[in-house]
């Protein structure tokens, strides 16, 4: 568009006509900041990219434009009008409209009812007509050039595939004046189906606000793009004229990135965790080794069976064939007791779900997994909870007045500390770690890998999945990428850069 | 499964008549039927007796209140809620019945305007208080159940009052073959049929699902949810209604045996606790069957302390065979 590479901390040079300007947008939920100033702008017919990483306030801006949430200070304007939707529904009245990155399609109701929802055709005496809805599905989805999905069949049927383009068609079906679309790409098989619709509909002044991680789709569609990192937007950027380093830069500030790779020569060292020919649910075939030592990472998209593999070492899922060795013996990991016993140590995905016992101090929750070795007679002292939980905290930088506050008051960054500091207390020495710098701040991020470092240097290991492919360059001294269950690429200390990465997880990378 | 689907290539959808198979199958309605024909059938044979039509009206008749409250309930649990006032309301539109209802067809026409406002009101508070403030719907509602059964306590604090000849004639009103139960059963199923089509029956599918995907989708939830608790409010007080057709005498604790039996009812008629699968035709199904086995027990001589083991059996039956052929339903399908 007209970007002109003056400044790049704010473009100088924005559009003359403007279909929302968001200006100073500050959220915060309780003691979290997730959004602390944020302010861009886009222009009709713009196709115009969020790029930060994890918890930098993306998904808290698709909320706030969609009136899920509402902003503590700031203004937004949709055309010339104030724009404070205050709920979704009267924000797709504003015609804005967004196809969501956790789908918001209901798994058991057919295609069709998930396509007209929340008001589906009625016919005769206001009854919902079946037939009407179907007619109505069929043609959306031929408008929109998806041919292979019956409009009968129950999402619940349907591939993750299918389910994202189901998403995008309702969205689109709204005709929004602004389509706001959050990973749209994260499961598609063919991403140009997408592409084309794109073109169509910014042709008919549609503006679009992309958010996704992939960083050669939003060169490609996107004229400028607006920085965020740590709630604040750091600036807007004709992408054009941009290098990918100077956008990760500014994504992630300059300071960031010098954590020392560790100086071990792995093959050297013995093998701490090794898994042969490793297949089950989504993995085929997975061969690996983690040495003392070392900080293995692994890189892939969604729904690339990194979940199973890791839930599969934690004993949450079945190991169907291979085998899994640790220090050496053998590992039973038929449940997440004998992985535990093995030395396993799993951080687990869901962070609220699986992870933390709500309702049980901070405390209480990292010396679960030692309440064992700690109780005197089956009871547990508060003392001697404190002398078992105080280094580990220390290390981790959990101020000791969290201690005793119950885990859900903490923010998300702490909680994720508390939840490491139980996995390293645990007496595990094989660290399987997934996602573990899901939606934490950056200071946070630098706490966390300074202590899997150490961790490791003391003599266990980490395995390490993360969903962004910046932090294994950060973090990892080698990284498998795994694709359709597979191991697609193995990368070694200097090979590891997110170009290769990217090109490795979507299936492009050398073998 | 998700995590399939990125792996494997995109498989084509299921031809039609398959998935229409493992709906009917995958619902719990084809499983009620199925052991209410069993249990009849078994009944029939037991019980030389009770092979009359007018016996199979009295028993159909006897069974609708429990089916009345259970369709009450299938409402709130499809929305993956939980609604313990049933027991109390059923109590109090009981005592109301026997205290203050008229002659006549009017007298009729005005319990059943009482019980339903009754119920209304009852169910309002509870949707309000689940869907707006929040309340866990277990708490909620049994505190509203505590409050009402006082309330029926304070209108007749023992056993008592009369219902008038009207009220209580009214199940057993015959026109030609059918009778006022199977005419109420009608209603509620051809009700059941229109709600199914209208975008609050799958606004209540939907919100017991996945209630952040349904507000992301624009429906308004907190609204599918009050509205779910206030018809349910209302099949309680008809429930109440029906009783004391039946027993045409008031009770203050009339509604206890309905609290547990009801969610029997619901449980055997396939309509899943967790939310979103379900109906009402299932419920009406569990109801027959409940009372069925507790009338069969109960012919046979054996102890009443015997039927609740009967009951809770044959439920357990029911569940694990709704579970094993939404199973089935469900594999197979990537």
């Amino acid at each position: 568009m007209q970007g002109e590479p003056a400044d790049l901390v704010r473009d100088e040079s924005a559009p003359a006509e403007l279909l929302l300007r968001v200006q100073s947008l500050r959220k915060s939920y309780g003691p979290t900041v997730a959004l602390e100033d944020v302010s861009f702008d886009i222009a009709p017919g713009e196709i115009h990219a969020l790029l930060g990483e994890n918890g930098a306030g993306k998904s808290t801006i698709v909320k706030l434009l969609n009136g899920i949430v509402q902003p503590d200070q700031g203004t937004m304007h949709l055309g010339e009008a104030p724009y404070h939707p205050h709920s979704i529904s009267v924000a797709r009245q504003h015609g804005v409209s967004t196809a969501f990155q956790e789908l918001s399609l209901l798994p058991n109701l057919t295609v069709s009812s998930n396509l007209m929802l929340p008001h589906a055709k009625k016919g005769r005496f206001g009854m919902i007509s079946e037939r009407q809805n179907l007619e109505a599905a069929e043609a959306l989805l031929t408008e929109f050039g998806v041919t292979d999905v019956d409009p009968r069949s129950l999402v619940a049927n349907l591939p993750l595939a299918s389910r994202q383009r189901i998403e995008i068609v309702r969205a689109l079906a709204q005709r929004p004046r602004l389509l706001v679309l959050d990973e749209p790409t994260a499961a598609l098989a063919e991403p140009e189906w997408l592409f084309g619709l794109l073109e169509r509909v910014t042709a008919r002044r549609t503006a679009v606000i992309y958010i996704s991680h992939r960083l050669s789709e939003v060169r490609r569609l996107c004229s400028r793009g607006t920085v965020l990192r740590n709630g604040c937007s750091i600036g807007t950027v004709p992408l054009r004229d941009v290098a990918d380093s100077k956008i990760f830069e500014m994504m992630v500030g300059l300071s960031q990135r010098n954590t020392a790779r560790s100086t071990v020569a792995a093959k050297q060292a013995k093998p701490s965790l090794q898994l042969q020919n490793v297949s089950g649910r989504n993995v085929r075939d997975v061969s690996l080794t983690v040495h003392d030592g070392e900080i293995l990472g692994v890189a892939a998209l969604e729904g690339q069976g990194q979940r199973e593999l890791f839930r599969i070492l934690a004993g949450l899922e079945k190991l169907e064939d291979g085998q899994v060795t640790t220090s050496g013996t053998p590992a039973k990991l038929a449940n997440p007791k004998e992985a535990l016993r093995a030395g396993i140590g799993f951080l687990p995905e869901e962070r609220k779900t699986e992870g933390i016992f709500a309702g049980l101090r901070t405390a209480s929750n990292i010396s679960i997994a030692i309440a064992g070795k700690i109780s005197k007679l089956g009871f547990i002292g508060t003392q001697s909870e404190r002398r078992a939980v105080a280094d580990i905290a220390a290390q981790l930088d959990l101020p000791v007045r969290f201690q005793n506050r119950a885990i859900e008051a903490l923010s998300g960054g702490n909680q994720q500390k508390a939840l490491l500091a139980r996995v390293m207390v645990s007496g595990a020495r094989h660290l399987v770690l997934y996602d573990p710098t899901r939606g934490v701040d950056v200071g946070t991020k630098q706490t966390i890998y300074a202590n899997i470092r150490r961790f490791v240097e003391n003599g266990g290991c980490a395995l390490v999945y993360s969903t962004e492919l910046a932090e294994l360059v950060q973090l990892c001294d080698r990284c498998v990428v795994l694709y359709g269950g597979r191991v697609a690429a193995v990368y070694d200390g200097h090979e590891i850069q997110e170009e290769r990465l990217v090109a490795a997880v979507t299936g492009h990378g050398e073998h | 499964m998700p995590q399939d689907s990125a792996i494997s290539a995109q498989p084509r959808t299921l031809p039609s008549s398959i998935g229409a198979i493992r709906a009917i199958f995958g619902s719990g309605a084809v499983i009620a039927a199925i052991l209410y024909l069993v249990m009849f059938v078994l009944y029939l044979a037991l019980l030389p007796g009770a092979r009359s039509y007018s016996h199979f009206q009295d028993q159909l008749a006897n069974s609708l209140p429990l089916a009345l409250a259970a369709v009450g309930g299938t409402f709130v649990v499809l929305t993956r809620g939980f609604d313990l006032s049933v027991a109390g309301v059923v109590s109090l539109a009981n005592v109301l019945v026997a205290t203050y209802s008229m002659k006549g067809t009017t007298g009729i026409l005005l319990a059943a305007l009482m019980v339903c406002a009754v119920g209304l009101v009852v169910g309002a508070v509870n949707g309000i208080l689940i869907a707006y403030l929040r309340l866990q719907p277990i708490a909620c509602t049994l505190a509203t159940m505590i409050i009402t059964s006082g309330i029926a306590l304070l209108i007749m604090d023992a056993p008592g009052g009369n219902v008038p000849s009207a009220i209580g004639n009214l199940l057993f009103e015959r026109f030609g073959p059918l009778s006022m139960p199977m005419i109420t059963v009608g209603v509620v199923i051809l009700l059941w049929a229109v709600i199914r089509r209208t975008d609050w029956g799958v606004g209540l599918y939907a919100v017991g699902a996945d209630e952040t995907a349904s507000r992301l989708a624009g429906i308004a939830t907190a609204s599918v949810k009050v509205r779910a608790y206030c018809v349910a409010g209302m099949f309680y007080g008809l429930a109440g209604l029906a009783l004391s057709s039946i027993t045409v005498s008031g009770d203050p604790t009339a509604g206890n045996s309905f609290l547990l039996q009801v969610f029997a009812a619901i449980a055997i008629g396939g309509t899943s606790f967790a939310g979103g699968r379900g109906g009402v035709v299932g419920t009406i199904l569990g109801a027959l069957v409940l009372m069925l086995v507790q009338k069969l027990l109960f012919s046979l001589g054996v102890s009443s302390f015997y039927t609740g083991i009967g009951q809770g059996v044959l439920m357990i039956a029911a569940v694990l065979v709704g579970a094993f052929s939404a199973h089935i339903a469900k594999s197979n399908n990537t």
